[in-house]
Protein backbone atom coordinates (compact mmCIF):
# COMPACT_ATOMS: atom_id res chain seq x y z
CA UNK A 1 0.00 0.00 0.00
CA UNK A 2 2.39 2.30 0.87
CA UNK A 3 4.77 1.65 -2.11
CA UNK A 4 1.15 2.34 -4.47
CA UNK A 5 1.03 5.71 -2.51
CA UNK A 6 4.87 6.14 -3.21
CA UNK A 7 4.04 6.16 -6.99
CA UNK A 8 1.32 8.13 -7.04
CA UNK A 9 2.90 10.87 -5.51
CA UNK A 10 5.92 10.56 -7.84
CA UNK A 11 3.89 10.16 -10.98
CA UNK A 12 1.69 13.48 -9.33
CA UNK A 13 5.43 15.12 -8.97
CA UNK A 14 6.47 14.02 -12.94
CA UNK A 15 2.72 15.41 -13.79
CA UNK A 16 3.58 18.82 -12.05
CA UNK A 17 7.26 19.51 -13.62
CA UNK A 18 6.18 17.95 -16.31
CA UNK A 19 2.59 19.22 -17.50
CA UNK A 20 1.11 17.31 -20.74
CA UNK A 21 1.88 18.89 -23.86
CA UNK A 22 -0.77 18.08 -26.76
CA UNK A 23 0.20 20.39 -29.55
CA UNK A 24 0.28 19.29 -33.05
CA UNK A 25 2.83 21.64 -35.05
CA UNK A 26 3.42 20.50 -38.83
CA UNK A 27 4.31 17.08 -38.75
CA UNK A 28 5.38 17.39 -34.78
CA UNK A 29 3.74 14.93 -32.61
CA UNK A 30 1.11 15.08 -30.16
CA UNK A 31 1.55 14.04 -25.96
CA UNK A 32 5.16 14.52 -25.52
CA UNK A 33 4.86 14.44 -21.44
CA UNK A 34 6.41 11.07 -21.51
CA UNK A 35 9.73 11.99 -23.31
CA UNK A 36 10.18 15.44 -21.21
CA UNK A 37 10.09 13.12 -18.05
CA UNK A 38 12.39 10.56 -19.38
CA UNK A 39 15.92 11.51 -17.81
CA UNK A 40 17.46 11.51 -21.84
CA UNK A 41 20.95 11.40 -21.25
CA UNK A 42 23.46 11.12 -18.37
CA UNK A 43 24.48 14.41 -19.07
CA UNK A 44 20.74 15.22 -18.03
CA UNK A 45 20.65 12.84 -14.64
CA UNK A 46 23.81 15.77 -13.26
CA UNK A 47 21.77 18.31 -14.57
CA UNK A 48 18.36 16.85 -12.82
CA UNK A 49 20.29 15.95 -9.90
CA UNK A 50 21.90 19.16 -9.45
CA UNK A 51 19.19 21.28 -10.78
CA UNK A 52 21.04 23.06 -13.08
CA UNK A 53 18.34 23.09 -15.76
CA UNK A 54 14.49 23.77 -16.13
CA UNK A 55 11.75 20.83 -16.87
CA UNK A 56 12.34 21.78 -20.77
CA UNK A 57 15.74 21.05 -20.59
CA UNK A 58 17.42 24.50 -21.03
CA UNK A 59 19.83 24.95 -18.70
CA UNK A 60 19.55 28.03 -16.34
CA UNK A 61 22.32 30.41 -16.10
CA UNK A 62 24.76 30.38 -13.19
CA UNK A 63 23.82 33.62 -12.31
CA UNK A 64 20.01 32.25 -12.15
CA UNK A 65 17.91 31.97 -9.19
CA UNK A 66 16.97 28.61 -9.71
CA UNK A 67 20.40 27.31 -10.61
CA UNK A 68 20.68 24.48 -7.71
CA UNK A 69 17.44 26.34 -6.31
CA UNK A 70 16.73 23.47 -2.89
CA UNK A 71 13.38 24.12 -2.94
CA UNK A 72 12.70 22.95 -6.79
CA UNK A 73 15.98 20.61 -6.25
CA UNK A 74 13.94 18.09 -4.31
CA UNK A 75 11.22 17.54 -6.95
CA UNK A 76 13.89 16.59 -9.71
CA UNK A 77 15.55 14.47 -7.20
CA UNK A 78 12.20 12.18 -6.85
CA UNK A 79 12.09 11.03 -10.02
CA UNK A 80 15.72 10.06 -10.83
CA UNK A 81 14.83 6.63 -9.32
CA UNK A 82 13.65 3.76 -10.32
CA UNK A 83 9.72 3.71 -9.19
CA UNK A 84 9.34 0.05 -10.10
CA UNK A 85 12.02 -1.08 -7.80
CA UNK A 86 11.12 -1.86 -4.66
CA UNK A 87 14.63 -3.04 -3.06
CA UNK A 88 14.84 1.44 -3.21
CA UNK A 89 12.63 1.73 0.09
CA UNK A 90 11.52 5.23 1.14
CA UNK A 91 13.32 5.76 4.47
CA UNK A 92 16.73 4.79 2.21
CA UNK A 93 15.95 7.35 -0.41
CA UNK A 94 14.96 9.91 2.56
CA UNK A 95 18.31 9.59 4.22
CA UNK A 96 19.81 10.14 0.60
CA UNK A 97 17.99 12.91 0.15
CA UNK A 98 18.54 14.77 3.15
CA UNK A 99 22.38 14.55 2.89
CA UNK A 100 22.09 15.63 -0.94
CA UNK A 101 19.96 18.09 -0.25
CA UNK A 102 21.37 19.63 3.54
CA UNK A 103 20.64 23.24 3.94
CA UNK A 104 24.31 24.16 4.82
CA UNK A 105 26.13 21.82 2.86
CA UNK A 106 24.08 20.52 0.05
CA UNK A 107 26.06 17.71 -2.15
CA UNK A 108 26.21 17.93 -6.12
CA UNK A 109 27.68 15.76 -8.75
CA UNK A 110 30.17 16.71 -10.63
CA UNK A 111 31.28 14.96 -13.92
CA UNK A 112 34.58 15.48 -14.52
CA UNK A 113 35.52 14.20 -10.97
CA UNK A 114 36.86 11.45 -9.72
CA UNK A 115 34.31 8.87 -7.67
CA UNK A 116 32.23 7.71 -10.84
CA UNK A 117 33.17 5.21 -13.66
CA UNK A 118 31.31 3.00 -15.87
CA UNK A 119 30.66 -0.93 -16.81
CA UNK A 120 30.31 -1.75 -20.30
CA UNK A 121 29.05 -5.27 -21.03
CA UNK A 122 30.73 -6.58 -24.29
CA UNK A 123 29.96 -8.98 -26.62
CA UNK A 124 33.67 -10.40 -28.47
CA UNK A 125 34.16 -13.83 -30.00
CA UNK A 126 37.14 -15.55 -28.13
CA UNK A 127 38.87 -18.14 -29.79
CA UNK A 128 36.18 -18.37 -32.19
CA UNK A 129 33.39 -18.77 -29.37
CA UNK A 130 30.78 -15.85 -28.45
CA UNK A 131 31.74 -14.50 -25.17
CA UNK A 132 31.00 -11.93 -22.79
CA UNK A 133 33.58 -9.36 -21.39
CA UNK A 134 32.76 -6.57 -19.09
CA UNK A 135 35.16 -3.22 -19.62
CA UNK A 136 35.55 -0.40 -16.45
CA UNK A 137 35.80 2.84 -17.70
CA UNK A 138 36.51 6.21 -16.11
CA UNK A 139 36.90 10.21 -17.25
CA UNK A 140 40.73 11.13 -17.49
CA UNK A 141 42.19 14.70 -18.20
CA UNK A 142 44.34 15.07 -21.26
CA UNK A 143 45.36 18.55 -22.01
CA UNK A 144 42.32 20.50 -22.14
CA UNK A 145 39.83 17.91 -22.65
CA UNK A 146 38.47 14.69 -21.22
CA UNK A 147 38.32 10.69 -22.84
CA UNK A 148 37.01 7.56 -20.79
CA UNK A 149 39.65 5.30 -20.42
CA UNK A 150 39.96 1.36 -19.40
CA UNK A 151 40.49 0.79 -16.01
CA UNK A 152 39.75 -2.75 -15.44
CA UNK A 153 38.45 -5.46 -16.93
CA UNK A 154 36.28 -9.22 -16.08
CA UNK A 155 36.48 -12.15 -18.24
CA UNK A 156 34.60 -15.28 -16.97
CA UNK A 157 37.65 -16.95 -18.75
CA UNK A 158 40.71 -15.78 -16.70
CA UNK A 159 38.74 -15.57 -13.37
CA UNK A 160 37.90 -19.04 -14.00
CA UNK A 161 41.24 -19.71 -14.58
CA UNK A 162 43.00 -17.82 -11.70
CA UNK A 163 41.23 -17.42 -8.98
CA UNK A 164 41.20 -21.18 -8.55
CA UNK A 165 41.48 -21.63 -4.71
CA UNK A 166 45.34 -21.59 -3.52
CA UNK A 167 45.42 -24.37 -1.14
CA UNK A 168 48.29 -23.05 1.02
CA UNK A 169 51.44 -23.56 1.64
CA UNK A 170 52.54 -27.32 0.00
CA UNK A 171 53.64 -25.64 -2.52
CA UNK A 172 57.23 -23.36 -2.46
CA UNK A 173 61.16 -22.67 -4.06
CA UNK A 174 62.72 -23.56 -1.23
CA UNK A 175 65.43 -20.87 -0.05
CA UNK A 176 68.38 -22.70 -0.86
CA UNK A 177 67.30 -23.55 -4.34
CA UNK A 178 69.71 -20.88 -5.70
CA UNK A 179 72.35 -22.44 -4.81
CA UNK A 180 71.62 -25.44 -7.41
CA UNK A 181 70.92 -22.96 -10.05
CA UNK A 182 66.77 -22.51 -9.40
CA UNK A 183 66.95 -26.52 -10.93
CA UNK A 184 64.15 -27.39 -9.40
CA UNK A 185 61.88 -24.94 -11.51
CA UNK A 186 61.22 -28.32 -12.87
CA UNK A 187 58.90 -29.08 -10.44
CA UNK A 188 57.17 -25.53 -10.93
CA UNK A 189 56.00 -25.63 -14.41
CA UNK A 190 55.32 -29.33 -14.02
CA UNK A 191 51.58 -28.58 -13.18
CA UNK A 192 49.44 -25.83 -14.60
CA UNK A 193 47.58 -26.07 -11.34
CA UNK A 194 49.57 -24.65 -8.51
CA UNK A 195 51.93 -21.79 -10.95
CA UNK A 196 50.59 -19.35 -8.20
CA UNK A 197 51.70 -20.80 -5.28
CA UNK A 198 55.50 -19.60 -6.35
CA UNK A 199 54.36 -16.01 -6.35
CA UNK A 200 54.84 -13.31 -4.05
CA UNK A 201 52.13 -12.65 -0.83
CA UNK A 202 49.51 -10.34 -2.26
CA UNK A 203 50.05 -11.58 -6.11
CA UNK A 204 46.65 -10.49 -8.09
CA UNK A 205 46.58 -11.47 -11.93
CA UNK A 206 45.87 -7.87 -13.96
CA UNK A 207 43.66 -8.99 -16.46
CA UNK A 208 43.67 -5.82 -18.25
CA UNK A 209 46.91 -7.16 -19.57
CA UNK A 210 46.12 -10.12 -20.09
CA UNK A 211 43.55 -9.02 -22.27
CA UNK A 212 45.59 -6.37 -24.23
CA UNK A 213 48.14 -8.99 -25.00
CA UNK A 214 45.37 -11.65 -26.17
CA UNK A 215 43.51 -9.18 -28.08
CA UNK A 216 46.81 -8.11 -29.77
CA UNK A 217 47.39 -12.03 -30.47
CA UNK A 218 44.12 -11.73 -32.35
CA UNK A 219 42.22 -13.96 -29.97
CA UNK A 220 39.04 -11.62 -29.98
CA UNK A 221 36.89 -10.49 -32.36
CA UNK A 222 35.09 -7.33 -31.01
CA UNK A 223 30.74 -7.95 -31.92
CA UNK A 224 28.97 -5.36 -30.06
CA UNK A 225 27.85 -3.38 -26.72
CA UNK A 226 25.31 -5.97 -24.55
CA UNK A 227 24.86 -3.43 -21.35
CA UNK A 228 25.53 -0.48 -19.64
CA UNK A 229 25.44 0.98 -16.09
CA UNK A 230 27.19 3.57 -14.18
CA UNK A 231 28.69 3.28 -10.35
CA UNK A 232 28.59 6.20 -8.11
CA UNK A 233 30.69 7.21 -4.95
CA UNK A 234 30.76 10.90 -5.21
CA UNK A 235 28.18 11.58 -2.76
CA UNK A 236 30.13 11.07 0.91
CA UNK A 237 29.08 7.63 2.71
CA UNK A 238 26.67 6.39 -0.09
CA UNK A 239 26.73 4.52 -3.40
CA UNK A 240 24.08 4.37 -6.07
CA UNK A 241 24.07 2.51 -9.56
CA UNK A 242 22.68 4.51 -12.40
CA UNK A 243 20.69 2.27 -15.15
CA UNK A 244 18.84 3.21 -18.11
CA UNK A 245 15.38 1.47 -18.72
CA UNK A 246 13.72 1.85 -21.82
CA UNK A 247 9.79 1.38 -21.06
CA UNK A 248 6.13 2.97 -21.21
CA UNK A 249 5.28 5.27 -18.23
CA UNK A 250 6.69 8.58 -16.96
CA UNK A 251 9.70 6.63 -15.00
CA UNK A 252 12.09 6.07 -17.59
CA UNK A 253 15.73 6.96 -19.10
CA UNK A 254 18.51 7.19 -17.00
CA UNK A 255 17.43 6.11 -13.15
CA UNK A 256 19.37 5.06 -9.62
CA UNK A 257 18.50 1.57 -9.80
CA UNK A 258 20.19 0.37 -6.03
CA UNK A 259 21.27 3.13 -3.37
CA UNK A 260 23.09 2.11 -0.32
CA UNK A 261 24.84 3.92 2.64
CA UNK A 262 28.43 2.67 3.00
CA UNK A 263 31.67 3.14 5.05
CA UNK A 264 35.28 3.74 3.94
CA UNK A 265 35.49 -0.25 4.54
CA UNK A 266 32.83 -1.36 2.77
CA UNK A 267 33.42 0.95 -0.31
CA UNK A 268 36.81 -1.80 -0.93
CA UNK A 269 34.61 -4.92 -0.43
CA UNK A 270 31.82 -3.66 -2.71
CA UNK A 271 34.69 -2.54 -5.23
CA UNK A 272 36.05 -5.67 -5.26
CA UNK A 273 32.11 -7.42 -5.92
CA UNK A 274 31.76 -4.70 -8.82
CA UNK A 275 35.01 -6.02 -10.53
CA UNK A 276 34.42 -9.37 -9.54
CA UNK A 277 37.63 -9.41 -7.47
CA UNK B 1 16.23 31.05 -49.00
CA UNK B 2 15.16 32.04 -45.52
CA UNK B 3 17.33 28.82 -44.27
CA UNK B 4 20.59 29.76 -45.99
CA UNK B 5 20.26 33.23 -44.80
CA UNK B 6 19.44 31.55 -41.13
CA UNK B 7 22.76 29.62 -41.60
CA UNK B 8 25.27 32.10 -43.16
CA UNK B 9 23.85 34.37 -39.92
CA UNK B 10 24.46 31.49 -37.71
CA UNK B 11 28.01 31.38 -39.23
CA UNK B 12 28.63 34.81 -38.81
CA UNK B 13 27.41 34.56 -35.04
CA UNK B 14 30.12 31.49 -34.34
CA UNK B 15 33.08 33.84 -36.24
CA UNK B 16 35.62 36.03 -34.05
CA UNK B 17 38.68 36.24 -32.92
CA UNK B 18 40.20 32.80 -32.43
CA UNK B 19 42.63 31.70 -29.73
CA UNK B 20 40.63 32.85 -26.69
CA UNK B 21 37.69 30.42 -27.32
CA UNK B 22 39.50 26.99 -28.16
CA UNK B 23 40.91 27.32 -24.47
CA UNK B 24 38.13 28.55 -22.70
CA UNK B 25 34.47 26.97 -22.09
CA UNK B 26 31.92 27.58 -24.76
CA UNK B 27 30.00 30.51 -23.65
CA UNK B 28 26.34 29.99 -23.38
CA UNK B 29 25.23 32.36 -25.63
CA UNK B 30 27.80 31.11 -28.36
CA UNK B 31 26.61 27.15 -27.19
CA UNK B 32 23.10 28.65 -28.06
CA UNK B 33 24.38 29.65 -31.64
CA UNK B 34 26.47 26.20 -31.70
CA UNK B 35 23.31 24.11 -30.97
CA UNK B 36 20.98 25.54 -33.83
CA UNK B 37 23.44 25.06 -36.55
CA UNK B 38 24.16 21.44 -35.09
CA UNK B 39 20.07 21.29 -35.31
CA UNK B 40 20.11 22.23 -38.72
CA UNK B 41 22.30 19.71 -39.75
CA UNK B 42 19.93 16.77 -37.77
CA UNK B 43 17.32 18.27 -39.67
CA UNK B 44 18.72 18.25 -42.50
CA UNK B 45 19.76 14.40 -42.12
CA UNK B 46 15.60 14.14 -40.99
CA UNK B 47 14.70 15.52 -44.68
CA UNK B 48 17.72 13.29 -46.83
CA UNK B 49 16.40 10.22 -45.10
CA UNK B 50 12.56 11.34 -46.72
CA UNK B 51 13.81 11.54 -49.75
CA UNK B 52 16.34 8.39 -49.83
CA UNK B 53 13.67 6.05 -48.25
CA UNK B 54 10.94 6.97 -50.67
CA UNK B 55 9.90 5.71 -53.91
CA UNK B 56 9.31 8.59 -55.56
CA UNK B 57 13.00 9.60 -55.57
CA UNK B 58 14.54 7.94 -58.56
CA UNK B 59 18.02 6.28 -58.10
CA UNK B 60 20.16 8.77 -59.35
CA UNK B 61 18.60 11.15 -57.54
CA UNK B 62 18.63 9.30 -54.06
CA UNK B 63 22.18 8.03 -55.03
CA UNK B 64 22.92 11.74 -55.22
CA UNK B 65 20.99 12.89 -51.70
CA UNK B 66 23.26 9.91 -49.94
CA UNK B 67 26.28 12.03 -51.17
CA UNK B 68 25.03 14.66 -49.61
CA UNK B 69 23.80 13.66 -46.64
CA UNK B 70 27.61 11.60 -45.98
CA UNK B 71 29.04 15.27 -46.13
CA UNK B 72 27.04 16.10 -42.71
CA UNK B 73 29.25 13.30 -40.91
CA UNK B 74 32.72 13.02 -40.01
CA UNK B 75 35.10 10.11 -41.94
CA UNK B 76 33.72 6.62 -40.75
CA UNK B 77 30.83 7.61 -38.87
CA UNK B 78 28.57 4.74 -37.70
CA UNK B 79 24.96 3.95 -36.92
CA UNK B 80 24.29 1.93 -34.01
CA UNK B 81 20.69 0.30 -34.16
CA UNK B 82 19.18 -1.58 -31.47
CA UNK B 83 15.30 -2.93 -31.18
CA UNK B 84 12.86 -3.16 -28.21
CA UNK B 85 13.56 -6.96 -28.42
CA UNK B 86 17.27 -7.02 -29.30
CA UNK B 87 19.35 -4.94 -26.55
CA UNK B 88 22.96 -5.24 -28.14
CA UNK B 89 24.04 -2.68 -31.33
CA UNK B 90 24.08 -3.29 -34.88
CA UNK B 91 26.41 -1.42 -36.71
CA UNK B 92 26.19 -0.07 -40.09
CA UNK B 93 28.13 2.59 -41.84
CA UNK B 94 26.21 5.54 -42.82
CA UNK B 95 26.70 4.89 -46.44
CA UNK B 96 25.76 1.11 -45.63
CA UNK B 97 22.64 2.81 -43.71
CA UNK B 98 21.31 4.89 -46.14
CA UNK B 99 21.78 2.01 -49.20
CA UNK B 100 19.42 -0.14 -47.01
CA UNK B 101 17.08 2.70 -46.78
CA UNK B 102 16.86 3.38 -50.85
CA UNK B 103 16.22 -0.76 -50.86
CA UNK B 104 13.21 -0.67 -48.70
CA UNK B 105 11.67 1.65 -51.46
CA UNK B 106 8.26 2.76 -50.00
CA UNK B 107 5.87 4.93 -52.09
CA UNK B 108 6.03 7.59 -49.14
CA UNK B 109 8.41 7.68 -46.46
CA UNK B 110 7.32 9.95 -43.37
CA UNK B 111 9.75 10.93 -40.35
CA UNK B 112 7.22 12.86 -37.86
CA UNK B 113 8.97 14.18 -35.13
CA UNK B 114 8.42 15.02 -31.66
CA UNK B 115 8.48 18.74 -30.33
CA UNK B 116 11.21 17.90 -28.02
CA UNK B 117 15.46 17.51 -28.47
CA UNK B 118 17.64 17.12 -25.67
CA UNK B 119 21.24 19.42 -26.37
CA UNK B 120 24.12 17.69 -24.26
CA UNK B 121 26.75 19.98 -22.61
CA UNK B 122 30.06 20.67 -25.49
CA UNK B 123 32.80 18.65 -23.90
CA UNK B 124 36.53 19.16 -24.79
CA UNK B 125 38.20 16.27 -26.44
CA UNK B 126 42.27 16.10 -26.00
CA UNK B 127 42.50 16.83 -29.06
CA UNK B 128 41.07 20.35 -28.98
CA UNK B 129 37.21 19.35 -30.49
CA UNK B 130 34.24 20.00 -28.62
CA UNK B 131 31.92 16.90 -28.87
CA UNK B 132 27.95 17.07 -27.84
CA UNK B 133 25.24 15.08 -28.12
CA UNK B 134 21.81 15.82 -29.00
CA UNK B 135 19.08 13.59 -28.64
CA UNK B 136 15.85 13.57 -30.53
CA UNK B 137 12.74 11.26 -31.20
CA UNK B 138 10.95 10.61 -34.10
CA UNK B 139 8.77 7.83 -35.81
CA UNK B 140 9.14 6.47 -39.10
CA UNK B 141 6.17 5.83 -41.27
CA UNK B 142 7.04 3.75 -44.36
CA UNK B 143 3.99 3.52 -46.44
CA UNK B 144 2.88 1.29 -49.93
CA UNK B 145 -0.38 2.95 -51.69
CA UNK B 146 -2.56 3.78 -48.41
CA UNK B 147 -1.50 0.82 -46.30
CA UNK B 148 1.14 1.78 -43.38
CA UNK B 149 3.80 -1.38 -43.66
CA UNK B 150 6.38 0.15 -41.24
CA UNK B 151 6.54 2.14 -38.02
CA UNK B 152 8.60 2.19 -34.99
CA UNK B 153 9.26 5.31 -33.18
CA UNK B 154 12.96 5.59 -31.76
CA UNK B 155 15.67 7.36 -29.60
CA UNK B 156 18.48 8.99 -32.04
CA UNK B 157 21.46 10.53 -29.86
CA UNK B 158 23.48 12.25 -32.39
CA UNK B 159 27.22 12.89 -32.25
CA UNK B 160 28.50 16.40 -32.74
CA UNK B 161 31.35 17.28 -32.94
CA UNK B 162 32.64 21.17 -32.94
CA UNK B 163 36.01 22.53 -34.41
CA UNK B 164 37.70 25.68 -34.42
CA UNK B 165 38.68 26.17 -37.83
CA UNK B 166 40.39 29.30 -39.75
CA UNK B 167 39.28 30.92 -43.02
CA UNK B 168 41.19 33.58 -44.65
CA UNK B 169 38.56 36.57 -45.89
CA UNK B 170 40.09 39.82 -47.27
CA UNK B 171 43.63 38.89 -46.19
CA UNK B 172 42.54 38.35 -42.93
CA UNK B 173 42.09 34.95 -40.75
CA UNK B 174 38.81 34.66 -39.62
CA UNK B 175 38.27 31.89 -36.95
CA UNK B 176 34.98 29.73 -37.09
CA UNK B 177 33.39 27.12 -35.16
CA UNK B 178 32.54 24.24 -37.75
CA UNK B 179 29.94 21.53 -37.08
CA UNK B 180 30.12 17.46 -38.37
CA UNK B 181 27.44 15.16 -37.22
CA UNK B 182 28.79 11.57 -36.07
CA UNK B 183 28.16 8.23 -34.72
CA UNK B 184 24.74 7.84 -34.31
CA UNK B 185 22.36 5.64 -31.39
CA UNK B 186 19.16 4.60 -32.87
CA UNK B 187 17.39 2.86 -30.31
CA UNK B 188 13.79 1.81 -30.96
CA UNK B 189 11.48 2.99 -28.07
CA UNK B 190 7.78 1.58 -29.33
CA UNK B 191 6.53 0.29 -31.96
Amino acid sequence: MKKIKSILLSLTLLAVVFPIRTQVIGKYMDDESRLYAETKQVNQFFRRFNNEEGPDGVRYSKRSREYRNPDTRLKYLNILFDLENSSLDDQTKNSFLNIVTNDTAPKFLDFHAKGWFAEVKTKFLYRGQPKYVTFYLELEQENLGYKWVITNVNFDNYSKLLEEENLGTEKFLHPMSHELDFMNFIRVFDNKKYIEDYTQDGFAPDYLSIFIYEFKQGLFEYQTVMDLKFHFFQIPGWYFELEKFNRSGYNTGWLISRLTPISEEEKSVLMNYIYHD
Amino acid sequence: MFKHTKIILLAFILLGSSQIWAQDDISPERKQAIDSLAMEKVKDLSKYISIIGSKETSFSEANRVIERTLELFAPNSQMGVSSLYRKEIKYYTVRKYLNKLMALNYDQVTIKWYNIQYISDLEPQPDGTYVGVITIYQRFEGRKGDDLNYVDTTKKDITVYVKRKETQIGGRTIGFWDVMLGDIRVAETSK
